[in-house]
């Protein structure tokens, strides 16, 4: 291939890559630098809107809770994850396909659409509290939405399918000889699977929570709808500050605080699926 | 059999609150009950009968598939040469195109906001379209790689010495031969582009609404079934969407399994 013709093909989608994402990047990144005038942008090189994030109480436990929610709700996902990722990478079954699109459908259907199914279950007067207190079950309706709990189980919900995808890739690779050899020297099912499969699995399982992770603490539709704006957390105080206080560079300062942790989260990702895949190939 | 109840219950979970979406659409009442208070139609005939909703319909399916179109053209060309070319810096040209895909969308959103706004081309039809193609491109990218590296270029090459002119070699075998990947990728470009949420919040104005803007708007003020009928449909869409790519690409290859 010339050098002319690689150029031809790659160039656009490089150009506009660079103009369209690098560029606001680098801006956003001099824009939390600046400071902010009377909704104005007054360009300066100044530290200022990180010492206020840093310095301010508030601030910081939202950070706090934002990466507490993302803890949660990786544990939750890999704990949901293993079994089904498990029984997909060993399965036979000619319902497979169908199976993948049940895992596969989630991430096709909107945001707002499973945060909205999420509101129409767990509301006061939704299905699960409706039900239980019609049939006298209970006497007022739990506690389910506009509270840590209901966010968690709607992240849970929405980042799910990125655990199954990583865990089954990596449980897929695995040879079923490896398990057979431990049962024919006498090893339990019990036995083969904690001190065979689950170490094998491991980068699968370090990529998936690294991946729900970084996803979890950047999603901010699920913490408004779900959470109705009583969960705060950082993309949450992103989006205010950008689109309800018009507090730019404070703004900025906050997503770049996001971005540095997704990034140092992204880089570890790559070398663990890196590694996973030379030990296992 | 423990495996099995465990796993039985995952998938319920996945897939509960869009059956409870779609079941809310037709049931008659205005809030969603179990047992369900009969079957009506209503609440897709208010949904097809509002102007702002068939407008958001209407923008959202021509903007996805300028999108699809567009990161389909530039993201295969992209893709030959990620695959075939041989030069140096070629892993780092890699990482760089696959990006946007790493990146939380809230940051693509409010980069992109702030540097159309400094341009003065915020809220227009070009700058939400040209965000679009900046997020799906890579989609495509990845489907288009994984048939692509499976391609055996002898087949290129034994129509060249037969006579073909290199581009028509490229158009009449391998396009041929890749087509799978390119179309599945085309598919979920147009998927990813009219569901889009978090990138178009950014990007859109009172004029100018996406499907899942709207729905997000009217899920603020009013909790009725109407967003549950509006679901119901990008639902609908979005299996037909799946099948689209089983057809054409096979769903094992399309995970990576």
């Amino acid at each position: 291939m010339s050098r002319g013709a690689r150029v031809l093909l790659l160039g656009p989608y490089v150009l506009l890559l660079t103009v369209f994402f690098t560029v606001p990047l680098i801006l956003m990144f001099l824009i939390s630098l600046s400071r902010s005038s009377f909704g104005q942008i007054d360009w300066a090189l100044t530290p200022s809107q990180y010492v206020r994030f840093f310095t301010d109480a508030y601030y910081l436990s939202v950070l706090g809770d934002t990466l507490w929610l993302g803890v949660l709700t990786t544990v939750a996902c890999l704990l949901l994850g293993y079994p089904l990722a498990y029984h997909l990478a060993l399965t036979r079954t000619r319902g497979k396909p169908l199976l993948i699109v049940f895992i596969l459908s989630p991430l096709l259907v909107g945001i707002v659409i499973r945060c909205y199914g999420w509101m129409i279950l767990l509301a006061d007067r939704g299905l699960i509290n409706e039900t239980l207190v019609q049939h006298g079950w209970l006497a007022k309706p739990l506690p389910l939405m506009y509270n840590k709990f209901g966010v968690t189980v709607a992240l849970v919900h929405v980042f799910l399918p990125f655990m199954v995808l990583s865990l089954t890739g990596v449980l897929k690779r695995i040879e079923p000889q490896l398990i057979e050899a431990s049962q024919t020297l006498g090893a339990s099912p019990h036995r083969a699977f904690f001190e065979i499969t689950l170490p094998l699995s491991l980068p699968g399982i370090l990529a998936g929570s690294l991946l729900v992770f970084s996803l979890a603490i950047s999603s901010f539709v699920v913490p408004i709808l779900v959470g109705g704006f009583k969960v705060h957390v950082l993309p949450m105080v992103v989006y205010e500050q950008v689109l309800s206080v018009f507090d730019w560079p404070f703004g900025a300062a906050n997503a770049f605080v996001l971005l540095v942790i997704s990034v140092v989260l992204i880089a570890v990702y790559i070398k663990v699926t890196e590694r996973a895949l030379r030990g296992i190939v | 059999m423990i495996l099995r109840a465990a796993v039985g219950v995952v998938y319920a979970f996945l897939l509960l609150p869009m059956v409870v979406v779609v079941l809310a659409a037709f049931n008659a009442g205005n809030y969603f009950t179990f047992p369900p208070q009969g079957f009506s139609l209503r609440w897709f005939a208010n949904f097809f009968q509002r102007r702002e909703f068939m407008q958001a319909l209407w923008l959202s399916t021509e903007l996805a598939f300028w999108t699809a179109l567009a990161s389909t053209v530039i993201g295969t060309a992209a893709s030959v040469v990620l695959v075939r070319g041989r030069f140096r810096g070629r892993d780092l040209l890699n990482a760089f195109v696959t990006s946007p895909l790493l990146l939380p969308q809230i940051l693509t959103g409010v980069a992109l906001l702030q540097f159309y706004t400094l341009l003065k081309m915020q809220a227009s039809y070009a700058a939400l379209l040209i965000g679009h193609i900046v997020v799906t491109t890579p989609y495509v990218i990845r489907t288009v790689t994984a048939t692509l590296t499976h391609f055996d270029l002898a087949l290129e090459e034994a129509a060249q010495s037969l006579g073909a002119h290199p581009l028509r070699a490229f158009f009449e075998v391998t396009l041929g031969v890749i087509k799978p990947g390119v179309v599945a990728g085309a598919i979920f470009a147009f998927a990813i582009s009219f569901d889009n949420f978090t990138l178009s919040l950014f990007l859109t104005s009172a004029k100018l609404t996406p499907l899942p803007i709207e729905l997000f708007a009217y899920l603020k003020y009013s909790f009725d079934p109407t967003a549950a009928a509006v679901s119901a449909f990008a639902i609908g869409v979005a299996l037909v969407l799946v099948v689209g790519i089983a057809r054409f690409m096979g769903l094992e290859e399309f995970t990576g399994f």
